[in-house]
């Protein structure tokens, strides 16, 4: 196990089990390796830690407990850097974003596309969508 | 920066396996041609640079915010 200081304070990780981004997160491309930080109190909400840098965490969701239509196909070259087949297992996930006036609101447009078997993520930005990068939450 | 003059039909060449061609001008506009190699993601620069910025808006947040923020009806897991 490894430790680093974040934001949040001290956290325990183990370096053979990290979320890696092969091309980063838009705007932060050279971060490649997160910590998954589960909810303890089992809530929709979990974050992700970089290990490369302190100041970097997200707070990420899986859309469809909000909006259970979501649906994300990946394309062949997100395929290639997930490193999965067609037929693996794929799933979507939302950035969060918390503002001043704590309404949070989902970035559906720019999903975070997941693979459990590669453990490997990549943040598309989906193009012709009706999908908007600050979703609130359904009324 | 580069700066390169071109007319509608020529293109120019980024490495060995990018291309860019002018395809058309039209009014205030010009239409491009690319071909990338598929593991290249080619965005418009203001949708890039939106969504960069929307990334760099979600760093705030707080560890109370992941049990606080969501109404209480949202239906579990």
């Amino acid at each position: 196990m490894k430790k680093i200081q974040t934001r949040f304070g001290e956290v325990e990780y183990d370096p053979s089990n990290l979320l890696h981004f092969p091309a980063g997160l838009i705007g932060f491309p050279s971060l490649r390796d997160f910590i998954v930080m589960p909810n303890k109190k089992k809530g929709p909400l979990f974050w992700i830690q970089s290990v490369d840098d302190p100041d970097v965490a997200f707070v990420l969701t899986d859309p469809t407990n909000f909006f259970l239509e979501y649906r994300v196909v990946p394309e062949e070259s997100e395929k290639n850097h997930l490193q999965i087949d067609s037929d693996s297992e794929c799933y979507a996930l939302s950035v969060v974003t918390v503002p001043p006036d704590r309404k949070i609101t989902l970035n559906l447009a720019a999903p975070i596309l997941f693979s459990p078997k590669s453990n490997r993520a990549i943040q598309v930005i989906l193009e012709n969508t009706e999908y908007q990068s600050k979703t609130p939450l359904p009324a | 920066m580069l700066v390169l003059t071109r007319k509608a039909g020529e293109g120019i060449v980024i490495g060995d396996n990018i291309t860019i061609k002018v395809v058309e001008i039209k009014g205030g506009s010009i239409r491009l041609g690319i071909d990338a190699p598929k593991t290249s993601k080619i965005y418009r620069q203001e949708v890039y640079e939106r969504i960069s910025a929307e990334n760099q808006q979600a760093l705030q947040w707080q560890l109370d915010d992941l049990d606080t923020v969501v109404p209480s009806k949202t239906k579990d897991k």
